[in-house]
């Protein structure tokens, strides 16, 4: 009798064991799943602010250069810019185990990297602007102004390739 | 040694001509032209990254031309060997069996000239669709391309150019090999163009002369190729 009830407890513990150590298992899978989400996310908006910066320059650099076409992908560069440090949340850095580019020295020092954030968004916005009047070389000057918030925040935040 | 010619500065002129001038010229601006593209790239001089990257294509394509046009030495013809002479040619060297009196490429040096063109066509080729990842910087057919297929052609244009590096550590390697262990200098002819043989090698020269014409024809298609690119192949 005896044995038997310690058997049922034992075999209960067991179970209240096994569910948890599933439900712990599960809850790490969907954090990951999560993180992994989040990354993807992220990289998507760089790339489509990577297209857009693209297509401007393309016409930058064409002899006949659209004065439409910069506009429009100006406008989406500056849609995109402020939202940047919102793509970065705790947790979605190089120790979450998921492929990413972006460095630790993000979270390390969220100050500076907010700060970047801040310089490309106001270039993007200060781009917009310019690239309302239509005049190219100042369009010129400002891509190149807003390339070099690009550059500055990338070599100090995100990995190189290789 | 019965002949005196052989000794000591064995390998430098007079001796007989071995690599004629464009073949040298080419040699020597490549290097240059290749240590250039490296130093801009670092030191983010894209503009300039670009117009030197349209040179070394137009090098490329002169060195193709030169293969099929140029003096004997320089042509695939000459040194594009099958895989039973290359196998025959590695075995001799391990046994130590190479002369120093070989003139132009042997028939693994040959291949490493192939892969070295090879990789080089490939890096440049590469180079014209590349996307850095801010958008900005393109190569002169990027506009072709999305900008996803530009960074996967900056990602290949990364792995080819560590490539052609191995190849050109290789390259030093058997040149140092050569020299210091087989005590055959191949310095000494790519510099001059001409090589000390011993006189059983014969006398006449392994390269002749050809018409100035045919360089200037060559050297014109490249050096238009390179500015057509330049101009991203769009006059």
């Amino acid at each position: 009798m005896t044995v038997s009830l310690g058997g049922k407890r034992r075999g209960l513990r067991s179970a209240i064991f096994g569910v948890t150590a599933l439900a712990v298992v599960v809850a790490a899978s969907a954090a990951a799943a999560d993180v992994l989400s989040v990354v993807q996310a992220r990289q998507g908006h760089f790339k489509a602010i990577g297209k857009a910066a693209k297509a401007m320059s393309e016409q930058l650099k064409s002899p006949t250069p659209s004065v439409p076409t910069i506009q429009a992908a100006v406008k989406q560069i500056d849609a995109l810019a402020p939202e940047l440090p919102t793509w970065f949340p705790a947790g979605s850095g190089p120790a979450a185990g998921v492929k990413t580019q972006a460095k630790a020295e993000i979270w390390a020092k969220p100050d500076a990297f907010k700060h970047d954030a801040a310089a490309f968004a106001e270039a993007a916005h200060k781009l917009d602007l310019v690239a309302a009047s239509g005049d190219l070389s100042a369009i010129r000057a400002q891509a190149q102004a807003m390339g070099q918030t690009c550059k500055t925040c990338h070599e100090a935040f995100r990995q190189r390739d290789d | 040694m019965t002949d005196e010619r052989a000794a000591p500065r064995r390998g430098w002129g007079p001796g007989i001509k071995v690599w004629d001038a464009p073949t040298r010229w080419f040699h020597g601006l490549i290097v240059v032209v290749i240590g250039l593209a490296w130093w801009t790239e670092s030191h983010d001089e894209m503009d300039w990254h670009i117009r030197i990257g349209c040179a070394l294509l137009g090098m490329v394509v002169f060195r193709l031309l030169w293969g099929v046009f140029g003096g004997e030495t320089a042509r695939f013809s000459s040194f594009v060997r099958g895989p039973r002479t290359v196998l025959a040619y590695a075995v001799k060297l391990a046994r130590g069996g190479t002369s120093a009196d070989e003139v132009g490429h042997n028939p693994m040096g040959g291949w490493s000239v192939v892969a070295l063109l090879g990789v080089m066509a490939a890096e440049v080729g590469f180079g014209l669709f590349c996307v850095d990842v801010d958008g900005l910087e393109s190569g002169p057919l990027a506009d072709r391309v999305s900008f996803q297929a530009g960074r996967t052609a900056a990602h290949w244009h990364t792995v080819l150019f560590n490539a052609l590096l191995a190849l050109i550590a290789l390259h030093l390697c058997a040149i140092a090999f050569y020299t210091l262990v087989r005590r055959n200098n191949l310095i000494g002819p790519m510099l001059t163009g001409r090589k000390r043989v011993a006189a059983s090698s014969g006398e006449a020269d392994a390269v002749q002369s050809r018409s100035p014409l045919i360089f200037l024809a060559s050297a014109a298609v490249a050096a238009g190729v390179a500015v057509w690119a330049a101009y991203g192949f769009k006059i």
